[in-house]
């Protein structure tokens, strides 16, 4: 049996009284696109934070390629590339700057960094903003900036809350190209979102979360079940309990 | 809208304190103190009411003056105002600055540092009430005056602070505040080596309490005494002058409310930087060779000449020790040597200022914990960045105050225990910006803001760090001053301690400090964050 890219065992993250992640159990295979979804909420930036080395778990293990991750960040933490959502960045470093930060973070030499960086910035439509302070930066181009930090070290795990958002769908095409090339690589791709059509366009397995724990999880056929995802999602999470209507919004 | 703006401030801070309870222990310390205080209070009263008029008001107008530069001057050196009615937060509502206005009002007439100087001036401008309560009325009315001018003075050079620093001109009006800071305290302490405290008692405090008292700084303060005298029109003009420098002030923080709701201080106003200077920094002496801790020793170099948060931290370091040399050795005609004391608090000024470095790095710090097990490369990038100008200055320093008082012979000595106080202040700071992250403004944030209750929780951090840093730099700092005072031969045991205790005392910390930043990897950034 292969060795999972991911493999989450009893992950539990309480906050005072909330419990964000209550318990969760799921292996991601290698060499897939994995999608999670859930609703707002749901724990699933808890969960790939606590996956990806950025926040302590209260309990259980998370093992990359088969090496433990809280165990051993060393060995594991250069397998992992990663775009946090809602973090910023050393926005005080250019776009270029950023790139070759993350990349010397990793060890990589001066010349494979240039060259990296290069072809991240042009593959990536940022070769006239790589000059720019990141401060400077539309939300779309601050994703794209923080892909590539994600990316120039050649992991073999891309962990990516909501790499899409607030991306333009030109850009959204480039990403998207340069993620199912690393799938076709052999590279694993996990990637939160909320937009159903995008997961199920991109993905071959998902994961749907709801109130720290997984509601299901597979290949997408198995979980949507036949349906669509989105219809699966909301009889899984279950719809908007008060659907009432804003009457006072319409104009008299 | 006063309501509205008021229940924001105290639901967060309510808020805040159930979600962390250790914050109401800290406001209670801080109500302990305005409580302990109060015998003081009672204390100053009682020694001006035996005073004539005259010197009864120059008393208040010195209280008054010195507290009204203290609220301009503390929040841009130790960050302390409260920002939770920041007026940027205001954006999103979509109100106007007008509407806003009363309510941040009122709120900054509520916090503690108002109440206690509200008491204090209620408590010391009693003095007045043996001359009838005409004239009593009157002093309190300049005196309340005078406590709006400060409040609101506080708030506007913050805003102002903040604007240039965040500006392109940041470097430029950082540096022309030191220069000017530091002509203006050449210019004071020429006068008190020349003529000693004493004698500038005796010759200019009088003119200068005088000139005070026609100034914003001290009018409101000495409209008691003008009334007191029978002088009404006196005591009017002043009162008018207090009150309508309080309207001007209040105009120009309507002004920047009016600016901070629609101008956003995040923007790098376009700058462009076609060279990479992460992959090809300059080369410095103090940059580590290997490739993550060159990285980030170059990206703090970056933010040292950018980012306005670290240039008000400069600007900061300097204050303690200028102080000293401008103040304390003049008016207490110390023998020239106390002058060496300038390059050795400069240097734990400089050292102890990064007990809280992690922090400024709340927003970008998940890139370096994502990237590996980067503990101890992250901390000595983050302090050799420190070392990079920190020790060219305090040698600069020590050499030009050995030139001052133009004793050569200590200069072996003192450059040692210098460069042995801005090591072992380091590593101490080192460990600590790890053990005791506390938060700080984020990047483009107001640097001289605070979140609630953080005020009280960077106080005990930097409490405890001070401390430790107390009990250990007299290791360092003995021999030197035993080498003063005692032998000389002890100089040179001072140089040679000053650079092994202070070179082991940076690699122990930075080392130290890496390893617990591993440790708490997981826990960072929600520390700081």
């Amino acid at each position: 049996m292969t060795v999972p890219a991911l493999s989450i065992r009893a992950l539990v993250k309480r906050f005072g009284e909330t419990t964000a992640v209550a318990g969760v159990d799921l292996d991601i295979p290698a060499g897939s696109f994995y999608g999670v979804v859930g609703p707002n909420g749901a724990g699933k930036t808890t969960m790939l934070s606590m996956a990806t080395g950025l926040l302590e778990p209260d309990h259980g293990t998370v093992s990359v390629l088969g090496v433990d991750l809280w165990g051993h960040p060393a060995q594991a933490k250069p397998l992992l590339g990663v775009l946090p959502d809602g973090l910023h960045t050393f926005d005080r470093l250019t776009g270029a700057e950023l790139i070759s930060y993350a990349a010397r973070l990793r060890g990589l030499d001066r010349e494979t960094v240039r060259a990296r960086r290069d072809d991240l910035l042009a593959a990536l439509d940022l070769a006239e903003a790589g000059s720019t302070l990141v401060m400077d930066y539309s939300a779309g181009m601050t994703k794209k900036i923080g892909l590539a930090c994600a990316l120039v070290h050649a992991p073999r795990v891309l962990v990516l809350d909501e790499p899409f958002e607030a991306v333009d769908p030109v850009s959204a095409g480039a990403i998207r190209r340069i993620l199912a090339a690393f799938v076709a690589g052999g590279g694993t791709v996990i990637m939160s979102s909320h937009v159903m059509a995008l997961v199920e366009r991109l993905c071959d397995h998902v994961a749907i979360v709801g109130d720290g724990r997984i509601l299901a999880s597979g290949p997408l056929a198995h979980v949507s079940g036949g349906s669509d995802l989105e219809r699966r999602f909301v009889e899984l999470v279950g719809d908007v309990q008060d659907q009432r209507d804003l009457t006072w919004l319409q104009r008299s | 809208m006063v309501a509205a703006v008021l229940g924001i401030r105290f639901r967060t801070a309510a808020h805040l304190l159930r979600r962390e309870w250790w914050r109401a222990l800290l406001t209670g310390f801080g109500v302990l103190w305005v409580v302990m205080m109060l015998p003081s209070l009672v204390w100053i009263r009682a020694a001006l009411a035996t005073q004539d008029a005259q010197i009864r008001g120059d008393g208040l107008v010195a209280i008054a003056a010195l507290a009204g530069l203290g609220w301009v001057v503390v929040p841009l050196v130790v960050a302390s105002l409260d920002d939770t009615l920041d007026p940027a937060r205001f954006r999103i509502v979509g109100v106007p600055a007008r509407a806003i206005l009363p309510g941040l009002l009122v709120a900054a007439l509520l916090t503690l540092p108002a109440v206690f100087f509200a008491l204090a001036f209620a408590v010391i401008g009693s003095v007045w009430a043996d001359e009838g309560w005409a004239v009593q009325a009157v002093a309190y009315a300049g005196l309340a005056a005078t406590l709006l001018c400060m409040i609101v003075g506080a708030r506007v050079t913050a805003l102002w602070g903040t604007r240039l620093l965040a500006s392109r001109r940041a470097k430029l009006v950082t540096a022309a505040t030191m220069l000017v800071g530091l002509a203006i305290g050449a210019v004071i302490a020429r006068s008190l080596f020349i003529e000693g405290l004493s004698g500038l008692v005796e010759t200019d405090l009088d003119t200068l309490l005088a000139q005070l008292a026609l100034t914003p700084l001290g009018a409101g303060a000495a409209v008691g005494r003008s009334a007191a005298y029978g002088d009404w029109w006196g005591a009017a003009w002043r009162l008018g002058l207090q009150a309508g420098w309080a309207l001007l002030l209040i105009g120009a923080w309507h002004a920047n409310i009016a600016r901070a709701l629609v101008r956003p201080l995040s923007r790098g106003s376009g700058a462009r930087r076609r060279q990479d200077r992460v992959l090809d920094a300059p080369p410095t002496l103090a940059a580590p060779t290997d490739a993550p801790a060159a990285a980030v020793h170059a990206r703090l170099r970056r933010a040292w000449l950018s980012d306005p948060r670290y240039l008000a931290s400069l600007a900061g370091v300097l204050l303690l020790p200028a102080s000293f040399f401008i103040l304390v050795v003049p008016v207490f005609d110390l023998d020239g040597r106390w002058a060496y004391a300038v390059p050795l608090m400069l240097a734990a000024s400089v050292g102890w200022g990064r007990h809280n470095d992690v922090a400024f790095d709340s927003t970008g710090l998940w890139l370096d914990v994502v990237s590996g097990r980067l503990g101890s490369a992250v901390m000595r990038g983050r302090m050799s960045a420190t070392v990079a100008w920190g020790l060219p200055v305090t040698v600069l320093v020590a050499l030009a105050t050995v030139a001052w008082t133009g004793r050569w012979e200590d200069a072996g000595s003192l450059l040692g225990t210098t460069v042995g106080v801005l090591g072992v202040s380091l590593g101490i700071a080192a460990v600590f910006a790890v053990a005791t992250p506390y938060r700080t403004p984020a990047p483009g944030q107001n640097p001289f803001g605070a979140e609630v209750g953080s005020v009280g929780a960077g106080l005990a951090a930097q409490l405890v760090s001070s401390a430790v840093a107390m009990v250990v730099l007299p290791v360092v700092v003995a021999p030197f001053v035993l080498g003063l005072v005692v032998d000389p031969r002890w100089g040179w045991g001072a140089a040679v301690a000053g650079l092994a205790v202070g070179g082991a005392a940076y690699l122990g910390g930075v080392t130290l400090a890496g390893v617990l930043y591993d440790k708490r990897a997981g826990r960072l950034l929600a520390a700081v964050a």
